[in-house]
């Protein structure tokens, strides 16, 4: 069982790095992208705060119950915090499970608590010519 | 004596402050004690109190956890990662 976690400043790498793990029949990948559209508003990015330690701590305790309670093998987890422009990768998340259907159940699960549990806040920005929401 | 109290996101932006230092009466207080005593120094804040939780060195409390001046206690909202 292997847990690897990282806060990574700004954007994400767009080719992530797939761990290869011994008996896994399956490989999740979830990547988060910032949206063009907040509320009908063109957006530039988002700027992402997280409170650390406690970020990734959290983070790494989300991947542990993945362990224990699916019975998943490994889980990758990277987030950004600071600037993230509009089309770049914030959040990732790689699974590897024996079976597809316990993968899909931890990552749904984590993604789950992640956005009740783990201290990390976006702010958007908009860009400078963006009309008015509705 | 004061408890500093941590601020992120949206109770941040209400408060206009990353961090309040908190008066209180005696060595230690309550994380409940302390959510009252928020709400009447920071009435903007107020709004946010009852769906936020504390955090006391880097772990999430209960309202009945005392703390002290050492702790590290942070207010936390709701959050938004992913």
């Amino acid at each position: 069982m292997s847990i690897e976690v990282q806060i990574i400043d700004g954007p994400l790498a767009e080719q992530p790095r797939l761990p290869v793990i011994d008996g896994a029949g399956a490989i999740l990948h979830f990547e988060g992208v910032v949206r063009p559209l907040e509320d009908g508003r063109q957006l530039a990015g988002l700027e992402y705060q997280a409170y650390e330690p406690m970020a990734s701590r959290m983070l790494h305790t989300l991947a542990q119950a993945a362990i224990d309670e699916h019975g998943v093998l490994a889980v990758r987890v990277e987030h950004s915090r600071g600037w993230v422009p509009v089309g770049a990768r914030s959040f990732r998340l790689i699974i590897a499970s024996r079976h597809r259907k316990e993968g899909l159940a931890a990552m749904d699960a984590f993604i789950d608590r992640l956005k009740c549990d783990v201290p990390i806040w976006k702010s958007p920005v908009f860009a400078p010519d963006a009309e008015d929401g509705p | 004596m004061t408890i500093e109290v941590l601020l992120f996101g949206p109770a941040a932006r209400a408060a206009q402050a990353d961090r309040l230092p908190v008066p209180i009466d005696g060595p230690q207080i309550t994380c409940g004690d302390l959510r009252a005593r928020l709400a009447k120094q920071a009435p903007d804040l107020a709004r946010l109190l009852p769906a936020s939780r504390f955090a006391v060195n880097h772990a999430f409390v209960e309202d009945s956890c005392i703390i002290s001046p050492a702790d590290e206690v942070a207010l936390i909202g709701l959050v938004s990662g992913g």
